[in-house]
């Protein structure tokens, strides 16, 4: 019975089986083609935008402050250091009707104007403006603090009005809430400068920050080392559900790396005698700026670099912007007779003189068609080289000069390091000016071998006075400890320095000898720069100077020292350069008893004791 | 099983009549035994497993309750850690101030009346000998800070008015003199380093040489 029925029932069946089966297959098939097409049109056509929409459902994005590097000097102490600061931020589309309350407990609290504040809570259609900025972080969490609480209150407040239906009350409640609710903070940090104008002039300072929170550097290692300072920001995002993080939500992080810290070769306190010195000898002298620099013999690093005028790096506007600039790394000047140190140590290096080489001085030296000078009005001197050196006599050193062979004096003064720049680390440094070798001509020769026509910076010259003091071998300045990089990509600090050998010990020691008779009271010119209880050599230097008016000399003069101490074993070589002296001073009046002041605190600061060795006796005439 | 079961009948059927041996033979073949079914007590299992998955459940719930717990905490703390590291930060600028060497040359000298020290002496502890010469205490650091400069607003040049006259340049102007170390005389009749004025700027080539070779210093 039943085999027949399904028989009966086959061919009918089978056939609306098949139509099932098909209608079900095209029905899955419409459906699974509106999703392939949702697909393409999320992923292939503009998935950015999804996945940001997606993400940004929720969850916040926060940047994660990179903290600059500090600038430190060799003891760790702070020379520019950073701090988390905020800016206040008005919305002035909420703060307007209640402007003048707002300004009123911006002013007092911020320390901010009243009336400029007044003017950018009013701003029309604006919904950001500054209040303050770089406002510590501590102070501004403060107002802030008190900004919100007293937007609840008045919310509150509000909200009773409401239920009593007091209108008038309730928008203005309304209105105070707005008010307070409209003040945000934002990330702005501050850069300060806890020394002051202590090394002001290669710190540099921080410029006000960049619309976007960069930071935006303004002179100095800040702009010099901007990017070794300044690190990367990192960022974090992740879920937030009331204000706090879901835990198990999405979240991605990428971590800050922060600025790494610049350590200076400079020592703080040092530097800051140092300045204090050089600021008091050119207001005594009535100079027009002064230079002060102070070398750690043995090893090159420079303890100070002293620049005056200076500026507080705390209050750049109070200063012209001339001042910004370190003198003495980017202006150049004829060293004058502090140079006749470097021709004579080639001129014994070369074998040609020693130091009791026996000169007859002439009254005036006639060159060609021109004629030489000394200072002094004289007669013919006999002078020994050392009393040259112990006289600055120009006439002297020129006859030495004439015993070099061709080019040999401009060899030397390469290897000093003159016309090359020290790569030390600051920007806009001058290379100063060798003449080139087309340029040579005898005149030349006479005219640098006593320190004209030649032009430096002053960390070079020191640089150079310190090969002698260091047995010959000159030693690269530096300015960083360690090594750090600046954003020229060049490398610079104690880790590259090298050395050279200019002169022969010999030579050096011969030259020393020469130099510690300038000091001496009754032979020398430059007593004034004694120290004492220690053994000094140096020279002083008076030269004319290059007017920037006219470029050519003027009238005005540069007067410098330099020496080291002790003189037979020295451990610091300082530089002192006062660019017109209107007192009337010279090298050895105006720089010799600054030179004094600030060896003698170096020595006493690092504990040097005297060597106790007789001093140079070397005879300055002959007969 | 169906089909070895009817076979089993039959020839139980068929071998009725056949003797002891047939009905041994029957006896000793192997029939399936029935599945037993057990009847296994379900409601402690059903118990047992309601109770895992509602603890489960309770235990995810607690867990996220207190993770959740956590993060208020978390918040709370990093807001905390926030606020003490500023504090901490602004205590520590505040000590760089009073650490600043500016500050303290002044509160020495002014406020206790202290001096730069002169140059020391030295003992030696091996030799128990003393070195150095004692100098006196150097003079006092003149701590007053530059004035600011104006801006040019404030501060604009002077306006010079130049009168000339029918006096010779020569007799107007003179040397600088008093340059004790420096001034070399004009004895030479040439152009005089001492002399300022426009006139002096617009010297030859040749002079400005002079004046350099001429101009000695030291």
């Amino acid at each position: 019975m039943s085999r027949t029925r399904q028989q009966r029932l086959r061919p009918r069946t089978r056939g609306s089986a098949d139509v099932r089966m098909r209608s079900g297959f095209v029905l899955i098939a419409i459906v699974l083609s509106f999703f392939g097409a949702r697909l393409v049109q999320l992923q292939g056509l503009d998935p950015r935008e999804y996945a940001a929409m997606a993400a940004a459902d929720g969850s916040v994005t926060v940047t994660l402050p990179a903290e600059r590097g500090d600038i430190l000097d060799r003891n760790g102490e702070p020379l520019a250091d950073s701090a988390d600061g905020l800016m206040v931020v008005a919305d002035p589309a909420l703060t307007t009707p209640r402007a003048a309350e707002l300004a009123k407990f911006l002013s007092t609290r911020l320390a901010v104007d009243y009336f400029r504040t007044l003017e950018r809570l009013r701003v029309e259609d604006s919904r950001y403006q500054y209040i303050a900025r770089q406002v510590p972080a501590r102070i501004a969490a403060t107002v802030l603090d008190e900004a919100r609480s007293r937007a609840s209150d008045a919310a509150d407040k509000a909200v009773e009005a409401e239920k009593d239906g007091d209108d008038e009350a309730l928008a203005e409640y309304e209105e105070i809430a707005d008010a307070y609710s409209g003040l945000l903070t934002e990330r702005d940090p501050v850069r300060v400068y806890p020394s002051g104008d202590v090394a002001a002039n290669l710190v540099g300072f921080l410029g006000t920050p960049n619309p976007d929170g960069s930071a935006k550097p303004s002179a100095g290692f800040e702009a010099m080392f901007n990017s070794y300072l300044a690190g990367t920001d990192g960022e974090t995002s992740y879920q937030v559900g009331a204000g706090n993080k879901i835990p198990l939500g999405d979240s991605t992080i990428v971590e800050a790396t922060d600025g790494r810290d610049l350590v200076t070769t400079i020592d703080r306190d040092l530097q800051f005698f140092t300045q204090r010195i050089v600021r008091q000898t050119v207001r005594q002298s009535g100079g027009e700026s002064g230079i002060g620099v102070v070398m750690d013999t043995r090893t090159g690093d420079i303890l100070a670099l002293a620049d005056d005028p200076t500026y507080d790096l705390n209050k750049p506007d109070e200063a012209s912007d001339g001042d910004y600039k370190s003198r003495a790394m980017t202006d150049v000047y004829e060293p004058g007779s502090v140079e006749k140190v470097l021709t004579v140590a080639g001129l014994i290096d070369a074998g040609k003189v020693t130091n009791r080489t026996k000169l007859l001085v002439p009254g005036q030296l006639d060159r060609q068609d021109r004629s030489i000078g000394d200072y002094f009005d004289h007669g013919l001197l006999k002078l020994t080289l050392a009393g040259v050196i112990a006289k600055s006599s120009n006439i002297g050193t020129v006859l030495a000069a004439d015993k070099f062979e061709d080019g040999q004096l401009r060899d030397y003064l390469t290897r000093f390091g003159l016309g090359q720049r020290t790569n030390i680390g600051v920007g806009g440094e001058t290379a100063g000016l060798l003449p080139d070798e087309s340029m040579w001509t005898s005149q030349t020769q006479d005219r640098i071998a006593f320190g004209q026509s030649l032009s430096v910076n002053a960390v070079q010259m020191t640089a150079a006075v310190n090969a002698i003091a260091n047995d010959g071998v000159r030693i690269d300045p530096s300015l960083i400890k360690g090594s750090a990089t600046t954003d020229e990509g060049r490398e610079v600090g104690t880790d590259v320095a090298t050395t050279r050998r200019v002169v022969s010990d010999d030579a050096a020691y011969q030259t020393m000898m020469m130099m510690e008779r300038v000091l001496d009271p009754e032979e020398g010119v430059a007593p004034g720069a004694a120290v004492p209880g220690y053994r000094v050599a140096g020279k002083t230097g008076t030269a004319q100077r290059v007017g920037e008016a006219c470029g050519c000399y003027d009238g005005t003069f540069t007067v410098s020292f330099a020496g080291f101490a002790p003189a037979d074993d020295p451990r610091f070589t300082v530089y002192v350069v006062v660019q017109d002296p209107t007192n009337g001073g010279g090298g050895g009046s105006v720089a010799g008893p600054a030179f004094s002041r600030i060896m003698s605190y170096a020595l006493r600061r690092y504990a040097v004791p005297p060597t106790g060795t007789p001093a140079s006796r070397l005879p300055v005439e002959w007969r | 099983m169906s089909s070895p079961a009817p076979a089993t009948v039959r020839s139980r059927l068929s071998t009725q009549g056949r003797g002891l041996a047939g009905a041994a033979v029957e006896r000793a073949r192997l029939t399936v035994v029935p599945r037993r079914r057990t009847r296994a007590p379900k409601v402690p299992f059903v118990t047992l497993v309601s109770l895992l998955l509602l603890a489960g459940v309770v235990g995810l719930l607690l867990f996220n309750t207190s993770m959740q717990q956590a993060s208020f905490t978390t918040t709370a703390l990093q807001e905390r850690a926030t606020n003490l590291a500023a504090r901490e930060q602004a205590l520590e600028m505040e000590l760089e101030e009073l650490r600043n060497p500016q500050r303290l040359a002044a509160e020495a000298q002014r406020r206790f009346g202290m001096e730069p020290a002169g140059a020391p002496l030295f003992l030696s502890l091996e030799s128990g000998e003393v070195t150095g010469e004692r100098g006196e205490p150097a003079e006092r650091l003149d701590l007053v800070p530059n004035q600011p400069t104006r801006p040019g607003v404030l501060d604009p040049a002077p306006i010079i008015e130049t009168v000339i006259g029918d006096v010779p340049a020569d007799q107007v102007t003179g040397q600088t003199g008093n340059r004790g170390d420096t001034a070399r005389g004009s004895g030479s009749g040439r152009g005089d380093t001492g002399r300022t004025g426009p006139q002096q700027q617009q010297q030859s080539q040749g002079e400005q040489q002079d004046q350099q070779q001429q101009r000695s210093e030291r």
